[in-house]
């Protein structure tokens, strides 16, 4: 023992050597040794989830700068750092995430791009919802603005989920969570898209309820163009059924007794309430103008064009909006089409015959009460006589042989006289005009088939020249 | 301390192959001794840098050197122990 005491007085040239294996050593080593406790770090961090990471390595000491989650995370982050081999110490610099208070989180659309906005609780509810956005609104474009917050209520992912799914039934528009509140704004894509919108929120997840929606339905619109050259009457939009579509075609076809109707109509849901009591008597009106266009938008019906005479403009823009349910509103841009040329007697009857010809007056049954799908007829019976004032012209009224002589000829009267009266009522002066019943002495078909009656059920306009 | 020896593991082996040859030469050489109180004062300073490693005082990179430094330095005074010890047993069987 006393020898080594002897001897290690006499060790010391060794350190001179052993200082420079040393600084060889530090020199050559330190890198590769902080990047191999950089990996090692990192692979311990892999299970906790953390927020913008950020690692430093000077030695064996690491440098631990993130946003955590919750304490605990935290806390299991810094430890599990320490509990690399290697490590001497961890700079924990690491802190929480803020909370938000209100927790909100929105998504916003335009037309063509979906913005996520506010708070998401953890990364991976963030990166699911992009993955939902992006999945499920195939094509548009979803840009992230997400921050990462504390906070979130129970269950927020699959609330967010949920409305994520209706930002696609929107063509614009905004959902938001604000705790657990849900509200929603904007415009429907389709008709029919708020109702699936409303019945989706309430698949809500327990705890969250809407306090808001907001959701616009697009315009239920039906239009109708009278084209006077093509001789046609154009259907479009939308009709809450298919009782309601054959309803409206069957009094299309009744009312515009010239024009070929093109039935373009879609059956979807949506329609506002009374939508069949507004649109057949606006196409009632319609059938009165000489060219025309109806667009019946949500309860707002506007009808564009000529009438063919001025009381006939004067009795739609007054008339038409009487006829509507409560709430619906009428917006006529009426205008009267110049008259045409005056035509001789002759003319005169032949133009009277071919309307008549296209169609007939009709009246209710048994009654001389004026069927209203006649008056886009009468209208253009009233127009041709305006265009021959000198001529005098018999109303003839005739019925079918059915029932007792004496009805039938006074229905006869009552149906002529209920026409002069509605010229009448047109201007045209009454001293023009002898209404006449023939009952069913003028037959112009046996009386023994149904078509033949309806062939002799009729009102003939007969010219006679004036005096 | 196992990750710094598996990690140095060759520059420790230099340090107390250093130390054995140091020691094997200790024991018949004749140059200058260092003094007692110089020892003393050596063994005092070894003690402060081990206590200031041990305590963490040196951050970062100076402090792993210090590490290193120490631990390199144990290995040779191991091997100078060991080289003198076997020298010495070696010199009194020749003499024997």
């Amino acid at each position: 023992m006393h020898g080594l005491f002897r001897w290690s007085s006499k060790w010391w040239p060794g350190t001179i050597p052993l200082a420079f294996v040393w600084a060889i050593a530090a020199w050559i080593n330190t890198s590769p040794l902080e990047a191999d406790l950089a990996a090692r770090s990192n692979a311990a961090l892999k299970a906790s989830v953390l927020d913008k990471p950020r690692m430093a390595v000077a030695g064996r000491d690491v440098t631990l700068a993130a946003d955590a989650f919750s304490e605990e995370g935290r806390r299991s982050a810094v430890a599990s750092v320490e509990a690399v081999p290697g490590v001497r110490l961890v700079n924990d610099q690491t802190r929480l995430v803020p909370e938000a208070k209100p927790f909100v989180w929105s998504a916003e659309r335009d037309v063509a791009r979906v913005t996520l906005g506010g708070s998401a609780p953890l990364p991976a509810s963030r990166n699911r919802l992009l993955e939902a956005g992006r999945a499920g609104l195939g094509g548009v474009e979803v840009v992230d603005r997400m921050i990462l917050s504390r906070g979130a209520p129970p269950r927020f992912d699959n609330a967010a989920l949920l409305l994520l799914d209706q930002i696609g039934k929107l063509k614009d528009g905004k959902v938001t969570i604000s705790d657990n509140k849900v509200s929603l704004s904007g415009m429907a894509r389709d008709l029919g898209g708020r109702e699936a919108i409303a019945a989706a929120l309430k698949n809500l997840p327990e705890g969250f309820s809407v306090a808001a929606n907001e959701v616009k339905a697009p315009p239920y619109v039906f239009q109708a163009y009278k084209d006077p050259v093509a001789v046609t009457v154009t259907l479009t939009g939308y009709v809450p059924d298919n009782n309601v579509h054959a309803a409206i075609a069957a009094t299309a076809g009744r009312k515009f007794f010239k024009e070929k109707v093109v039935d373009n109509l879609k059956a979807s849901v949506g329609a506002p309430s009374g939508f069949a009591n507004a649109v057949v008597p606006a196409l009632g009106a319609l059938a009165r103008l000489s060219t025309g266009t109806l667009v019946v938008s949500d309860r707002e019906v506007r009808l564009s064009g000529d009438a063919l005479y001025e009381a006939a403009a004067v009795q739609i823009r007054a008339g038409l909006g009487r006829d509507f349910p409560q709430g619906w509103q009428f917006i006529p841009e009426i205008s009267v089409r110049p008259p045409a040329a005056p035509v001789d007697a002759t003319v005169c009857q032949q133009l009277l015959a071919d309307l008549l010809a296209k169609a007939k007056i009709r009246f209710e049954s048994g009654r001389a009460t004026i069927d209203p799908d006649s008056i886009g007829l009468l209208d253009r019976l009233v127009e041709t006589a305006m265009r021959c004032p000198t001529v005098h012209i018999e109303i003839a009224g005739h019925t079918d042989a059915e029932g007792e002589a004496a009805f039938n000829q006074a229905l006869s009267e009552k149906r002529a006289q209920a026409v002069m009266e509605y010229l009448v009522k047109a201007g045209l002066p009454a001293n023009r005009f002898t209404p006449i019943g023939y009952g069913s002495t003028q037959p112009l078909a046996g009386n023994d088939t149904d078509e033949g009656r309806a062939q002799n059920r009729r009102i003939d306009f007969v010219v006679r020249k004036s005096e | 301390m196992t990750y710094l020896a598996t990690f140095h593991w060759g520059w420790l082996l230099a340090s107390l192959l250093l130390g054995l040859a140091m020691g094997w030469i200790a024991v018949v050489h004749r140059g200058q001794s260092v003094s007692k109180v110089t020892v003393r004062w050596l063994a005092g300073l070894a003690a402060a840098l081990v206590a200031a490693a041990l305590a963490h005082v040196l951050p970062g990179r100076p402090g792993y050197w210090l590490d290193l430094g120490l631990i390199m330095f144990a290995l040779y005074l191991t091997g100078c122990a060991a080289g003198s010890w076997l020298r010495d047993r070696a010199l009194s069987r020749h003499r024997g």
